[in-house]
């Protein structure tokens, strides 16, 4: 049965999570720009980041001359992006993500709350847009640990309903929104009509890319049995099933497929994927988000 | 005493009352039955697979999962096409059920029966120690002791004419009681109207009779019979395959100028493989007149002719000293009558030419006794056997046979229309006793005739464009005959059917039989003439019964029950008349029993032993269909293939 948001995200026990999760999250971030690379982008910036054997081609007034003076070997410096950045939360709010125990809106919004406070408190640009073929939920970019309440309060009004329409809803934003950043999509990616073009169009915009996939965990692993008839929620068609050992192996394999098969679509377009069902620890899920190279900076 | 309710009983009344009801509406009402399988369907309806209802998130996954399962599945192809099978599966079911499957079984079990059993004279013959009826009667007993629940029988007797002893039941003791009764018969076979009596029965059962003919087979009108419309199985009985009988017995008339010199023909066949050396013996009165021998083949006929004086009156009788299996062939009678005077009386104007015509052809005939009277003294007496009324139409018909020339009896539904001038003759009716001889007036010339207004039951005996020329009207027993036409008006006279046309009349006249029936065929009637003094006549059957017969003051009465051969007496208070009643019949005295009948189109081959009935499967196949149907759905309706 769909669930909505019934607790309030305000609770004093979310706010103690996310304190902790901003602190691990900060140890991560630095953690990460001390040698990892995390950022997909590499800009023009002041500060140095690292080097890299010349290639030719290269711009020659990065090379660093000194080390060439030295070992005779030309080397390239690099330096970190110094740009402005905002988080791109965008939510799926249509009828499907209404359902699961917890709600599958519930935990996206839980995420989005989450990596949007880290975002703030990390004085990024935080922008969240939630959308369905019914409403479109409009934030636009906030910054500093003062704009968290008006935050927490735009995603506590977040309602599931309507039809799912991805495609439109990411074109329609990135056609919006040109600024840098991160483009973090929550979504069951159950659209009839597919969820290729709705992240071919995220691609197409110049920030990272992070495909949140919630799906809840009667879906992952459903306990149906007998004979059924079930209802789409959204497009109002059904499908007759009696259910047998043989239809709920094949509809395991074919879950496990379809969230394979957004993984590999992300991968093959540089996009981080995170498969999360609904009732896992969203800390957990963020923080490996980050460890993944996920907002840093 | 009240009866505890039967459940049964009442379901039982019910069920037949509301069949008899759907009898009036359908042909086959049985198959109503059928419709207790509509609760069965709206059951199966109420007990069809529930689903619960169970809204999800999507159905993509479920949808893509089941196509994935249906799809993979290894009999998917064959699930498909096993709806294909039971499809036609039930189509075949549905033919076959059509097509009227059966199987022979033993037995006559079969819901509606109807029983012929053959009691003509062939039937006689012995068979060892019990004659072919009794084996008719044991077979029919066999009939009814193998009824089932729900059988009707009836039963039907034939000879000359056909009986219904028992109407369609279910009571085995009515049923065998009326076997029982069945009374021998030395008459002739004929099964035509027994079969119309099956075919009205079946009828009105809307097709469902079965009709078992127990007989020898020798019967005598096959070919009169049509085609039929119900099952139809012959039972044959009888064995015996030798007989040999008298088949023609007449006295000639006496040829011109021998006036006390007769002859007597005598016609033996002799139907066995082995040839025939016997005797005839000629008797008159008694007295043995001659002894004669007879040689006669194989399948072959043997004649006599006896030379012997004038008789008179009294009984001539010839015997076959020849000792076989059937009796009633071995012996014939001639009841020799003295010839009897035909009292005419012919009302015309004497001066007409018509007039003249009709007395030249009636007097010389000596059985005729003529008298003349012209319409003004015309007075009806009622003494005559044969009134002819010349242009002249009576007030009232006169008793006895009357004839109209070129006027119409005054009857309801008789009169004239108009005239036809030069009416040509387009046809006759040459079966009709008036037409014997093969009279054809076609060749005859007629100025000007009558547009007769005749009954529809009128028999047309000479038709011409408009109508008729010349039509038996007879009603209510009383010979009527009409000519349209005044004889002075046609050159008939001088052709040769007028005379030929006068004698037939004259033969026509029951009284004018009277004198030469002297053998009357088992089974045909006796013909008893009204008596001005007698209003009641006794009859003497041969076997030495007396049945009191009443008389009609204006028409002849006819006595049919002559199913013995033998002498028959008929007692008018203290004169008798004495009629012989002879089998003479070729195709009884042939009793070798047939192995088919031709009935109609379809020749039916004879069961000998105990009666094989088709046994029908239709019912069983529509059962299937219907089976098979509901597998198809309870199959179609599962979506998931497990």
């Amino acid at each position: 049965m769909p669930e909505t948001t019934s607790k309030p995200l305000l609770d004093a026990e979310f706010l103690q999570r996310l304190d902790r999760l901003a602190i691990l999250a900060k140890r991560v971030q630095l953690g990460v720009a001390k040698g990892e690379r995390k950022s997909r982008r590499k800009g023009q910036s002041v500060e140095f980041a690292d080097y890299r054997d010349y290639v030719q081609g290269d711009d020659l007034r990065h090379v660093d001359w000194n080390i060439y003076g030295r070992l005779e070997s030309l080397y390239l410096k690099l330096f970190q992006e110094q740009e402005d950045l905002t988080v791109h939360l965008l939510i799926d709010a249509s009828k499907s993500m209404s359902f699961g125990k917890p709600a599958k809106i519930e935990f996206a919004c839980k995420m989005a709350a989450a990596i949007g406070y880290i975002g703030l408190v990390g004085y990024d640009r935080v922008s969240i847009e939630a959308f369905s073929d019914e409403a479109v939920y409009r934030l636009p970019a906030i910054r500093g640990k003062a704009a968290v309440r008006q935050m927490f309060q735009f995603i506590e009004g977040i309602a599931a309903g309507g039809g799912t329409q991805l495609e439109q809803s990411c074109r329609s934003y990135i056609l919006r929104n040109r600024s840098k950043g991160a483009v973090v999509l929550l979504s069951d990616f159950m659209d009839q009509d597919g969820y290729e073009d709705s992240l071919r169009r995220l691609s197409q915009s110049r920030c990272d890319l992070y495909a949140i996939h919630v799906l809840s965990r009667d879906e992952l692993d459903p306990s149906v049995t007998g004979d059924l008839r079930l209802m789409d929620c959204e497009t109002d068609e059904y499908t007759e099933i009696s259910v047998s050992p043989a239809l709920l192996k094949k509809y395991k394999k074919n879950v496990a497929g379809f969230s394979e098969s957004v993984r590999r679509f992300c991968m093959a377009r540089d996009m981080g994927y995170i498969l999360a069902p609904s009732d896992t620890p969203f800390e957990d899920l963020v923080l490996e988000m980050l460890r993944n190279g996920g907002m840093v900076r | 005493m009240n009866q505890a309710f039967s459940f049964q009983q009442w379901f039982g009344n019910v069920s037949g009352n509301v069949g008899t009801w759907f009898g009036n509406w359908f042909l086959a009402p049985v198959l109503l039955h059928f419709l207790w399988l509509i609760p069965i369907v709206i059951l199966l309806y109420l007990l069809k697979l529930r689903r619960t209802r169970v809204v999800i998130s999507s159905t993509l996954l479920w949808l893509k999962s089941l196509q994935d399962l249906t799809a993979n599945a290894p009999f998917q192809r064959l699930r498909k096409n096993l709806l294909m099978f039971l499809q036609i599966l039930v189509l075949l079911a549905i033919i076959a059920a059509v097509a009227r499957p059966f199987f022979k079984a033993e037995g006559a079990a079969g819901r509606q029966l109807c029983v012929l059993i053959d009691r003509s004279a062939s039937m006689q013959t012995r068979e060892g120690e019990e004659t072919r009826l009794k084996r008719a009667k044991d077979e029919a007993y066999r009939i009814i002791d193998e009824m089932e629940k729900g059988d009707k029988i009836m039963i039907v007797s034939f000879a000359e004419k056909s009986d219904v002893l028992c109407e369609l039941t279910d009571d085995r003791v009515r049923l065998r009681y009326a076997i029982e009764g069945i009374e021998p018969s030395d008459s002739r076979t004929k099964l035509r109207d027994a079969v119309l009596v099956a075919h009205s029965m079946n009828q009105s059962l809307q097709g469902d009779l079965r009709v078992i003919v127990i007989s020898d087979g020798n019967i005598s009108d096959l070919d009169k019979i049509g085609t039929r419309a119900f099952d139809l199985t012959f039972v044959q009985v009888g064995e015996t395959r030798e007989n040999a009988g008298i088949v023609a017995f007449s006295m000639r008339e006496p040829e011109e100028g021998q006036v006390t010199e007769r002859q007597t023909f005598v016609l033996v066949h002799n139907d066995s493989l082995e040839p025939l050396d016997s005797t005839i013996t000629l008797t008159f009165e008694d007295e043995v007149l001659a002894v004669e021998q007879v040689a006669v083949g194989p399948g072959e006929d043997g004649e006599l002719v006896f030379q012997h004086p004038e008789l008179g009156e009294g009984l001539l009788k010839a015997t076959l000293d020849h000792e076989d299996a059937l009796d009633a062939d071995n012996e014939a009678i001639l009841a020799l009558q003295p010839t009897r005077t035909i009292r005419v009386l012919l009302v015309a104007d004497p001066e007409t030419p018509s007039a003249y015509f009709l007395q030249r052809v009636l007097l010389p005939d000596p059985r005729v006794e003529l008298s003349t009277l012209s319409p003004g003294e015309y007075v009806e007496t009622g003494e005559y056997d044969l009134t002819i009324f010349d242009s002249f139409s009576p007030p009232t018909v006169p008793p006895g046979t009357a004839a109209f020339i070129n006027c119409v009896p005054p009857m309801e539904g008789m009169g004239v229309a108009g005239t036809i001038e030069h009416p040509p003759v387009i046809a006759v009716e040459p079966e009709h006793p008036m037409m014997r001889f093969n009279l054809n007036p076609s060749n005859v010339g007629i100025a000007k005739a009558l547009q007769l207004v005749i009954p529809n039951d009128a028999r047309t005996l000479v038709s011409t464009t408009g109508g008729a020329l010349v039509a038996d009207v007879s009603r209510g027993g009383q010979q009527l005959l009409i000519v349209g036409f005044d004889i002075a008006d046609s050159d008939w006279p001088l052709n040769l059917s007028f005379p030929l046309f006068f004698q037939n009349l004259l033969a026509w006249v029951p009284q004018s039989t009277l004198g030469s029936e002297t053998s009357v065929p088992a089974g045909r009637s006796l013909t008893l003439l009204p008596d001005a003094e007698v209003t009641t006549v006794v009859i003497t059957r041969p076997d030495g019964t007396t049945e009191d017969v009443e008389l009609d003051p204006l028409r002849p009465v006819y006595y049919a029950k002559t199913d013995q051969v033998g002498l028959y007496e008929v007692s008018y208070g203290a004169d008798a008349t004495v009629y012989a009643v002879n089998l003479l019949d070729r195709t009884e005295s042939a009793i070798v029993p047939a192995e088919s009948m031709l009935i109609g189109k379809s020749e039916v081959q004879a069961q000998r032993g105990r009666v094989r009935q088709n046994r029908e499967l239709w019912r069983w196949f529509v059962v299937a269909g219907l089976a098979i149907l509901m597998l198809e759905w309870i199959i179609y309706s599962r979506r998931a293939w497990i």
